[in-house]
């Protein structure tokens, strides 16, 4: 008994070991945003000799944070609820319609998972839309590239949704969209709740698209703040990293309170389909 | 009966908006490759025939790229692979604070490539970064050096990058295989006499293939597409030692030599394709039903 507790103790501190390369850089970055320029650069693991909260208020206002975030809070929520509504729809069909129709619909989703985004092309397609730095463009392409996997994931847990359940409304009369939305969306919710997160937080995230769509710093994105800053304060880095700071804090604190349905429908969606 | 519970017309939304913002560049592509298409002819792009692949194949910098991009999505998928199992067995084996390890072991995943690519800027730094603190702590400061400015350490330490970020994502994929996993199968080992590496052998190792499939394949696909760490760590530099097609399209594009930036574009979108597909094909033949 004592030696399997011995082992048990040295598995974990191995496992704190591990989980301390993974913690001193995050650390690093959070404790120089609370110090002074010169302290910040020396990048030691120390605490403050003074708190700097004022890094922030600096770099709210000077980095253009605020408008940043409405910005990024607008696109996260304009990709993802279509992402939801018609992602849903469409695996719904998708899942059901074991046909021909059916796999090659799913097939195409699925190499719209592994293609790289084609950037040039689809600068021309914006332009010819005339939506070259634009919210809608930059929305419809997000949600574009996000709609595959959320087919995918969405698809394979409706595949587990036994078809009796739409066969007994069926036979009441009830119309496919009701079936959808009164039978099936209830039975959604654990992988809806998935899909809405990591949808919203691959949105937040996004660098590519918003550095390459959008031409103007007034439309700028959390994560293009930092890279803008990264490029103007280089020097500051007590700034750049409050910066950082209040990029990653938002999807951190989204992961802290629903790990639940981030990993387990990430995996999830992941091993089923 | 199925064509009038199920419409087609249901999947239109999606479809649509997947088709012409995702596909429609993607197949478009293929044919501006074969044009001379830059940015000064921008709407009269010329047909040039196989030109732009024929440049590819004579340029130098082109080959680096594809090197160093295979060697990335090769060499980041095997050590993810690996740590990914390591960590889930670990965790799995049981250690205090399970909860807790699993938590800071996922949290990169969440994290803005972004946020990652100038943390470890930072942590890199020749003058004072952390890595070179931790080397004059241990009294190993000849080691010291700019690690993202020698072409020799570079590409290695944006790999590192990478597998920080996705091994804690291959782990909760293993861990939610291992639970998959009837427990009478361990049950039965245990009355056998085997002990926990032959149970790992024999059981975990087998039984988790089609969680390896799926991490074997999502971080080949993630390591042909890098692209962000790259352009904020390196820029490509020094030289041309971190140079991934990705990075390399970018240039192309914004020297505005548009035709031979989509021929790389297509390049890197065959060769995903195929090894993809060939990788997963092949993985899923050991899989086995339970």
């Amino acid at each position: 008994m004592i030696k399997k507790q011995c082992v048990t103790l040295l598995l974990s501190m191995l496992a704190l070991a591990m989980s301390m390369i993974i913690l001193v850089p995050l650390l690093i970055m959070v404790l120089g945003s609370f110090k002074d320029a010169a302290s910040a650069q020396q990048f030691h693991l120390s605490l403050p000799q003074k708190w700097h909260f004022e890094n922030y208020l600096y770099v709210i206002k000077e980095g253009g944070i605020g408008i940043a975030f409405i910005n990024s809070m607008l696109i996260m929520t304009f990709v993802t609820v279509p992402v939801l509504i018609f992602g849903s729809l469409c695996a719904f069909i998708i899942s059901r319609r074991a046909g021909r129709a059916g796999s090659i619909l799913y097939y195409v989703f699925v190499l719209g998972m592994i293609s790289p985004m084609q950037v040039i092309t689809t600068f021309g397609l914006l332009k010819i839309l005339g939506m070259v730095g634009s919210y809608q463009g930059v929305i419809l392409i997000e949600i574009a590239i996000q709609l595959p996997w959320a087919i995918f994931t969405i698809t394979g847990f409706i595949k587990g949704v036994p078809r009796e359940l739409d066969e007994a409304a069926f036979i009441d009369g009830a119309s496919p969209l009701r079936v959808f939305f009164q039978i099936i969306v209830p039975l959604l919710k654990p992988i809806m709740a998935t899909v809405l997160v990591s949808t919203a937080m691959a949105s937040w995230n996004e660098f590519m698209i918003p550095l390459y769509f959008f031409n103007s710093l007034k439309k700028s994105t959390m994560p293009l703040t930092v890279y803008n800053f990264f490029g103007q304060y280089a020097s500051n880095w007590n700034y750049v990293f409050a910066d950082l700071v209040l990029t990653a804090l938002p999807i951190t604190l989204l992961y802290l309170f629903c790990q639940k349905y981030i990993v387990a429908g990430q995996t999830a969606g992941a091993v089923k389909g | 009966m199925i064509k009038k519970r199920y419409p087609l017309y249901y999947t239109f939304p999606a479809l649509i908006l997947f088709g012409i913002f995702f596909m429609l560049p993607v197949v478009s592509s293929f044919m501006f490759s074969f044009t001379n298409w830059n940015i000064n002819r921008l709407f009269t792009p010329k047909f040039n025939g196989l030109k732009n692949f024929k440049y590819l194949f004579t340029d130098e910098y082109f080959f680096l790229a594809l090197k160093n991009t295979v060697l990335f999505a090769c060499l980041t998928t095997g050590f993810i692979v690996l740590l990914g199992l390591f960590l889930s067995v670990l965790l799995r084996e049981g250690v205090y604070g399970k909860k807790f390890f699993r938590t800071i072991f996922y949290l990169p995943a969440v994290l803005s490539l972004i946020v990652v690519g100038i943390v470890f800027s930072s942590v890199l730094k020749m003058n004072g970064g952390i890595l070179n603190q931790i080397l004059d702590f241990l009294n190993l400061g000849q080691l010291k050096r700019d690690w993202l400015g020698n072409p020799d350490t570079a590409m290695g330490w944006i790999m590192f990058v990478q597998v920080w970020k996705w091994s804690g994502f291959a782990m909760a994929i293993y861990l939610a295989g291992i639970q998959g996993i009837p427990k009478d199968y361990y049950e039965a080992a245990i009355i056998d006499g085997a002990n926990k590496w032959r149970q790992f052998k024999e059981i975990t190792y087998p039984l988790l293939a089609s969680s390896l499939t799926i991490v074997v394949t999502m971080n080949l696909i993630g390591g042909f597409k890098v692209f962000e760490q790259v352009y904020i760590m390196t820029g490509g530099g020094p030289g041309n030692a971190t140079q991934v097609l990705g990075t390399y399209v970018y240039q192309e594009f914004s020297k505005g030599n548009l035709g031979r930036s989509t021929a790389m574009g297509l390049v890197l979108f065959l060769i995903i394709t195929v090894i993809s597909s060939v990788v997963n094909r092949k993985l899923r033949q050991r899989e086995v039903e339970f």
